[in-house]
C-alpha cells in the first residue's frame, strides 16, 4: 500500500474539486525549507521560509510547532573541518497566508511557519553550508499519526564545493549524489535514502516541485501555479529507491523540487501514535540560457 | 583534457582577463575561486578565503596586494586554512589570487564588502 493512500489529505477535497476537477486528491506533505538562491555567487544574508505544505497546489498549509532544531553544517573545499552552528535564535513564527485555489476558493486561515533572517556572517564564507531542520512533529488526524521531516537544503557559496555529498547520520536523510544546488533543467539527480546513515532498500519516495512561487514578503505562495496538472498523480511523482537505496529523478523544469523518503527513520512512534519519520531534500533547478 | 569553467561571483575571471577566453582548455580540472572580505571584528583588516572549483586546498597560493601602479604592497600566500589576512593599505589596491598561469583572480578593493 503506498504511503498516497497513507497520506490521503481531509482536507484535499477543496483542492481537487477546484484544481483538478476531479472527485479525489492525493497529494504529499512537504516540509518547505525555502531560500531564493542555492548558488550565490558570494555570501549575502539570506531569509530562510519554513512551512509545512503541499508544494504542487500551493497548499493547504499545516501549522508548525516550534521546530526542535534549525542549525547548518558549513565546509570550505574538502579538507576542511566541517563547522556547525545553531540558528535557532534566528527563528521566528510567522503567519503563512493562503492560496486562493488551494484553498478551494475560500481563503484558509493562516497557518503557523516560520522565518529566520540570518546575517551574512552565516553564508559569508565560500562553500557548501547545509541547513538542517528538524521540525516537531505534525498530527496528521486524517491519519491519526504524526510525521516529521528531516530537512535539508544546501547553500554553496562562489562554487567552491565542501561536505554535500557527505552524509550527516540523521534519523532520516537523503545523501545527494549530485550538487543539489547546481542542476540544469533537463538533467537528472541522484541520491541515496539513509537511515541513521545506512542505506533504506526500496524506501518510498514523493517528489513535488513548488508549483505556485513563494513569496517571502507577503508570507504566501503565488495564486497562480506554473504548471497545470493533467492529472492528479502528475502533482507527486511517486517512485522507489533501489535495494542500495539509490535513486534517480528527472529535473524537467527549472525552480525547486522536493524529494521526500517516507517513513525510513527508526522511531515510529510519538505521544502514543505512529509517527512516520520522513527526509526531505530540496534542489534548485536552472534554464541553460 | 576537460573545458575549464571559469567562475566566480562578480570578480573578474582571471583565465579570461589573461586569455581572452572562456573555453580556454586546461589540464587542469578546477578553477581557482576567492572572496575578500572586510574583518568584521577588525574594520583595518581584509580577510580573503581561496580555494579552487574541486574542493582542493588553496594552502600556500600566492596572495599580492598591489597599488594602481602595479606596485607590490604586500606579498603573501593562503595559510592552512586556505585564509590570508591583511591590514588595508594607504593605497588604493587590488588583490592577486595567484594560482599559476591562467589560474588568477583579481579582486578591486571596490568589490570588497
Amino acid at each position: 500500500m503506498t504511503c498516497n493512500l497513507h497520506r490521503l489529505l481531509v482536507r484535499s477535497s477543496a483542492i481537487a474539486l477546484s484544481v483538478m476537477g476531479l472527485s479525489t486528491s492525493a497529494a504529499a506533505h512537504f516540509q518547505v525549507l525555502y531560500t531564493p538562491e542555492m548558488a550565490p555567487t558570494r555570501g549575502k544574508a539570506t531569509q530562510f521560509t519554513m512551512v509545512f505544505t503541499h508544494p504542487v497546489h500551493g497548499g493547504p498549509h499545516m501549522d508548525m510547532g516550534q521546530p526542535e532544531q534549525f542549525y547548518v553544517v558549513s565546509q570550505r573545499g574538502g579538507d576542511s573541518e566541517p563547522k556547525r552552528t545553531d540558528l535557532m535564535e534566528y527563528v521566528k513564527p510567522i503567519d503563512w497566508l493562503s492560496n486562493k485555489k488551494a484553498g478551494g476558493g475560500e481563503a484558509q486561515k493562516p497557518t503557523k511557519a516560520f522565518n529566520a533572517s540570518l546575517p551574512r556572517s552565516v553564508t559569508r564564507s565560500l562553500g557548501d553550508h547545509i541547513f538542517v531542520l528538524q521540525p516537531a512533529p505534525y498530527y496528521e488526524s486524517g491519519e491519526d499519526k504524526y510525521i516529521q521531516q528531516f530537512t535539508r537544503t544546501i547553500v554553496n557559496v562562489a562554487g567552491v564545493p565542501g561536505n554535500w555529498a557527505e552524509p550527516m547520520g540523521l534519523p532520516a536523510e537523503i545523501q545527494p549524489l549530485n550538487k543539489p544546488y547546481a542542476n540544469w533543467t533537463g538533467g537528472v539527480f541522484r541520491g541515496r535514502v539513509l537511515a541513521d546513515g545506512k542505506p533504506v532498500a526500496n524506501a518510498e519516495m514523493e517528489i513535488e516541485f513548488i508549483n505556485h512561487a513563494p513569496d517571502q514578503e507577503g508570507n504566501r505562495f503565488a495564486d497562480a501555479g506554473e504548471v497545470e496538472l493533467p492529472q492528479d498523480a502528475y502533482g507527486t511523482q511517486t517512485i522507489y529507491a533501489d535495494a542500495q537505496g539509490e535513486f534517480t529523478i528527472g529535473l524537467p523544469r527549472a525552480g525547486w523540487w522536493g524529494i521526500c523518503a517516507l517513513a525510513i527513520g527508526a522511531d515510529t512512534e510519538h505521544e502514543g501514535k505512529a509517527l512516520s519519520q520522513d527526509a526531505v531534500l530540496w534542489v534548485q533547478v536552472k534554464d541553460m540560457k | 583534457m576537460r573545458a575549464h569553467n571559469i567562475y566566480t561571483s562578480t570578480f573578474l575571471f582571471a583565465a579570461l582577463f589573461f586569455t581572452g577566453s572562456f573555453t580556454a582548455t586546461t589540464a587542469f580540472a578546477h578553477s581557482p575561486i576567492c572572496n575578500c572580505y572586510n574583518d568584521e571584528k577588525d574594520d583595518s583588516k581584509v580577510v580573503c578565503e581561496g580555494g579552487f572549483s574541486d574542493g582542493g586546498s588553496a594552502e600556500g597560493v600566492g596572495v599580492k596586494i598591489l597599488n594602481d601602479r602595479d606596485r607590490m604592497l604586500i606579498n603573501g600566500a593562503m595559510d592552512a586554512d586556505s585564509t590570508f589576512t591583511f591590514t588595508k593599505p594607504d593605497d588604493d589596491f587590488h588583490i592577486i589570487y595567484d594560482a599559476g598561469p591562467s589560474h588568477q583572480v583579481i579582486i578591486y578593493m571596490d568589490d570588497i564588502e
